[in-house]
């Protein structure tokens, strides 16, 4: 496979003329189903734009349509300003954006550095003779973690054996490792506690920092509010709102989803813990070079 | 510890360097390794015969008829899928290769050549038949064994007039066939038969292969989780359609084996045999629900079995509870590799 | 050829363990060992010499439980230590013969059901010096390969042998149940019994490993197919498989008749019924016996039965005559 460099994304264009991604109407079927009607998502560099909306809102299918695996049926998407229609996880991955899924893309059995390098493999030598960069894929793998703020002494554990936290935040150095300029998230915090949600967000804001489009799905406004810069709620797989972080408050976006209140305990929490002196106050313009959280 | 402070303490333990011991506990071999020791060393005490070396060329030769099929089928194992068309498949590559041979008196390189088309060809059928439909392996192959195990003896009787083919011992290419895929020499007393070349060869580059190359990465990766390995751009369909045309060469290698030391095949024969060959995988290490195991274990596990086998006999005992002991070494082995499983996925 | 049995092989390994109350030939031979262990000796004045039998034959079949117990009779006789494996794979049972040369043993009794497949390991037996009588089936392969003679049955002559009886016996419609897809043996038996019958004769194939199955199937086959009057088995469980399809089939009483090669204790008893017309025996019991007795006689005094010509144990055509007499005998398994 011969995805993006890692110098791609430090060379990414900070401020490209069209946003990174441009989706306009965009309408998904299953059969007889309508599972999107009429959806835009606008996801810029340097910027978080959070999709929010509860189970069976379309989330997961509007993730499905940026991130490949199906076509859409209706609208335009636009990639840097060019109409493409994506038949492939590949033909995404191929264009810059790439995937965080909830069940991670991860192989429990294998090691973390294999995991890191999978489908994107170093290789020495050509033809018959090809090998793989062992040495260098390990030392690449914990470089990249590192520089995410994961130290992992042995990146030859199987990455099974690590935190919940850990293997989203692997996901994430990978993605961002191999050049993204899209990252999609989907839920990332779901399935963890609240300083695992923390640390994760942190990574989150990481990417953010070094120049990437995020776009992050979830349920949990408080999680989105705390990180994002637009905010799209998806009802019943129709658009219910379309904001941007200066128009919305926490509380009117918790109003805007179904029954969030008591979440703001997890803000208090996270608030204590001094993820917020981070990430919720930062400066208004996306700064440029990589921003490393202290 | 560069680490964020959120890291709760708790954490530390598992960010330590796992030991030595914990390492080697780690690898899929491991189990299959002492079990191959213990039984030699019983089989060594318990019988006067079998350290000798004509035994051991014997031993040697029974493990690797059964190791030259466990190679591929490690590897498909490791890729999560099974081959149960893998014991009259060889029977099919050595029908194939005789009839040819001998129905067009072709010189036998020629009946070898087309042996190997055939091979790879179902092989192939195998691998995509299970891409294209996404049913379980399990069901497809099993449709190709009762296919083969049917058009085996349906094509002999057909060709042949009888059950087996006939004798092609005296036709032109036949001593060099048999000199590439049932030769043998002698190293002080001890008969190397060319399975064990082949055998030894196929461990060493499946291991390679397994451990070192971009695609080894993705056999892991399918058979761990396709679902992610898909994700991250892996192409998980050619990748198992590569693990059963892996398959079709090793049943060729073996079928030919077959074909050139008997100089005629018995055409109903090879069923059940595809049993032997995942017992040998799963004994080396391999889980039977993929992404994990190792070409060096299946070999253990062949060796397992070519030991066991023919120390009985050396042993001097009673044949009928030769299989009583296989399926023993069998459930400890799996006990063994699903303990160590868990205790890699503990996350 | 011989056909493996569908017997579990817990079956198996249980009737081995225990052996059963009538099994006299263990009993002598557990006897005979311990008369010999106490100095009276076996009645002969050789050393104790290791002979090895290697056969084709499936895991738990009751046939080759009775030829063992000839062996094993002979064995105690002779004062030898008799050493059985078997496997139905051709290469497996290469590998076993090679392994019983690696021994040393002092004789070599095989199989060459799969022919040519033998050549090259009974060779190198050869060249290390070890006699052997081959016996069962592969009497074309035996004075070729090398063996001093050959202790069985001839299975075309025994199939014009059940085909003469058949036509003898004035049976109209012959269904010939083969229950190995792919053996050459049984092929044989009903190509030679179609020739000497005369008559019409069809052949059946069923699964032999899978009794239900084979049960249905000749059942069917005999519904649809009224004019077959007689159903003949290549094996003693397939005769009594065949037995109970005929009364499924709402032929019992009738004129429909089995006839089978080989013998149990449900022929027998079908012999003494009438339910089954003749049963073609090829006396396994002397097959394993006398495979022992003439490498002993070999080995003590260079003496070859048949002076290497094959030595036929069959066929024998048994009939109600023959079956009150012989009752006990397969009640004991040794007939």
């Amino acid at each position: 496979m011969t995805g993006p460099t890692q110098a791609d994304a430090v060379q990414a264009d900070p401020a490209p003329a069209a946003p990174l991604l441009e989706l306009t109407g965009i309408g998904k079927n299953y059969g007889h189903v309508l599972a999107l009607r009429d959806v835009d998502l606008v996801v810029e560099a340097g910027a978080i734009s959070c999709v929010l909306g509860d189970n069976g809102a379309g989330k997961s299918t509007l993730i499905k349509v940026v991130a490949g695996l199906h076509p859409h049926d209706a609208g335009s998407y636009r990639i840097s300003g060019e109409e493409v229609r994506l038949s492939s996880p590949r033909q995404a991955l191929d264009r810059g954006i790439a995937t965080v899924y909830q069940d991670l893309a991860v192989v429990p059995l294998m090691p973390v550095w294999r995991n890191f390098f999978l489908g994107s493999e170093l290789q020495r030598g050509r033809g018959a003779t090809a090998r793989l960069d062992v040495p260098a894929m390990r030392a690449t793998a914990r470089e990249a973690l590192l520089r995410m703020g994961i130290d992992l002494r042995d990146v030859d554990q199987p990455i099974g054996t690590l935190s919940g936290g850990e293997r989203q935040c692997t996901a994430i150095a990978r993605a961002v490792h191999f050049g993204a300029k899209v990252l999609v998230l989907d839920e990332p915090t779901a399935a963890l506690g609240v300083k695992q949600s923390g640390v994760v967000l942190k990574y989150v804001a990481s990417a953010r920092d070094q120049g990437l489009g995020v776009v992050l799905i979830t349920h949990n406004p408080h999680h989105a509010h705390l990180v994002g810069d637009r905010f799209l709620l998806l009802k019943r797989g129709r658009t219910a709102g379309s904001h941007t972080r200066a128009e919305i408050t926490l509380e009117q976006l918790t109003a805007e989803m179904a029954g969030g209140s008591e979440l703001a305990e997890l803000s208090h929490e996270l608030r204590r813990a001094g993820v917020l002196r981070s990430l919720g106050e930062r400066p208004p313009d996306p700064p440029g070079p990589p921003g490393r959280p202290a | 510890m560069t680490g964020p402070d959120l890291l709760a303490a708790g954490e530390d333990e598992r960010l330590a360097p796992r030991s030595g011991v914990r390492r080697l506990m780690g690898r899929p071999e491991l189990g299959a390794l002492v079990g191959a020791a213990a039984v030699f060393l019983f089989f060594a005490v318990v019988t006067s015969t079998f350290i000798t070396a004509g035994a051991l060329g014997t031993v040697l030769y029974s493990a690797s008829t059964i190791g030259i099929m466990a190679v591929p089928v490690a590897l498909l194992m490791i890729g999560g899928e099974f081959d149960l068309s893998a014991g009259v498949l060889v029977t099919t590559a050595a029908l194939a290769s005789s009839m040819v041979s001998y129905q067009f008196t072709a010189v036998t390189w020629v009946g070898v050549a087309v042996s190997l088309l055939v091979t790879l060809g179902i092989g192939l059928f195998n691998g995509w038949v299970l891409t294209r439909t996404r049913l379980p392996s399990f069901i497809v192959t099993l449709g190709t064994f009762l296919m083969l195990t049917g058009a085996n003896l349906g094509v002999t009787k057909l060709v042949d007039g009888t059950v087996a083919t006939k004798s092609i011992a005296d036709m032109q290419g036949y001593r060099s066939c048999a000199w590439l895929f049932a030769g043998s020499f002698t190293v002080g007393g001890l008969t190397v038969r060319a399975t064990v070349w082949w055998w030894l060869g196929l461990v060493l580059a499946a291991s390679w292969i397994l451990l070192r190359t971009r695609f080894g990465n993705w056999i892991f990766a399918v058979g761990g989780d396709a679902d992610a390995a898909r994700a991250v751009g892996v192409p998980v369909g050619r990748t198992r359609i590569a693990l059963y045309l892996g398959v079709g060469l090793c049943a060729w290698i073996l079928g030919q084996h077959l074909l050139f030391s008997f100089d005629t095949v018995q055409s109903g024969e090879g069923v059940g045999n595809e049993l032997i060959y995942i017992v040998a995988a799963v004994i080396g290490g391999c889980l039977i629900t993929g992404g994990y195991g190792s070409a060096a274990g299946s070999a253990l596990g062949a060796a397992i079995f070519g030991m066991t086998s023919k120390g009985i006999v050396y042993a001097q005992w009673d044949p009928d509870w030769f299989k009583f002991f296989l399926g023993a070494m069998l459930l400890l082995a799996t006990l063994l590799n699903s303990w160590v499983r868990r205790r890699a996925e503990r996350g | 050829m011989r056909r493996p049995l569908p017997f579990a092989a817990a079956l198996a390994a249980a009737l081995l363990l225990s052996g059963c109350s009538s099994t006299g030939g263990l009993r002598a031979e557990e006897a005979a060992r311990s008369s010999a262990a106490a100095g009276g000796g076996s009645g002969v004045g050789t050393p104790r010499w290791t002979f090895a039998m290697v056969t084709h034959a499936g895991s738990g079949d009751s046939f080759w439980d009775t030829v063992r117990k000839g062996s094993e009779q002979a064995a105690a006789k002779d004062n030898i230590t008799f050493v059985y494996s078997n496997d139905a794979n051709t290469a497996n049972q290469v590998q076993l013969v090679q392994a019983a040369v690696d021994q040393k043993v002092d004789g070599l009794i095989v199989t060459l059901a799969k022919g040519d497949a033998m050549k090259d390991v009974l060779a190198r037996a050869e060249a290390a010096g070890i006699p052997v009588i081959s016996i069962n089936s592969g009497e074309q392969y035996a004075a070729k390969f090398g063996a001093l003679t050959h202790v069985g049955q001839d299975e075309s002559t025994a199939g014009k042998a059940a085909g003469a009886e058949l036509r003898q016996r004035g049976r109209k419609n012959v269904l010939c149940v083969i229950h190995e897809q792919g053996n050459v043996g049984q092929e044989q038996r009903c190509n030679g019994a179609k020739a000497d019958f005369g008559g019409p004769l069809q052949v059946l194939y069923v699964n032999g490993t899978d009794l239900p199955d084979a049960k249905a199937a000749i059942a069917a086959k005999l519904q649809a197919d009224p004019s077959v009057d007689t159903v003949l088995t290549l094996s003693a469980p397939l005769a009594a498989t065949a037995l109970q399809a005929v009364t499924e089939a709402g032929r019992a009483g009738g004129s429909t008749e089995t006839d089978t090669f080989d013998l149990s204790s449900q022929v027998v008893a079908g012999l003494q019924a009438g339910t089954v017309g003749f049963a073609v025996d090829q006396q396994p019991y002397l097959q394993g016996y006398e495979g022992v007795d003439l490498l002993w006689l070999y080995k003590y005094n260079l003496n070859v039965l048949g002076g290497g010509s094959p030595v036929a144990t069959g066929p024998q055509i048994l009939t109600r005559k023959d079956a009150p007499a012989l009752a006990q005998y397969v009640a004991r398994g040794t007939r």
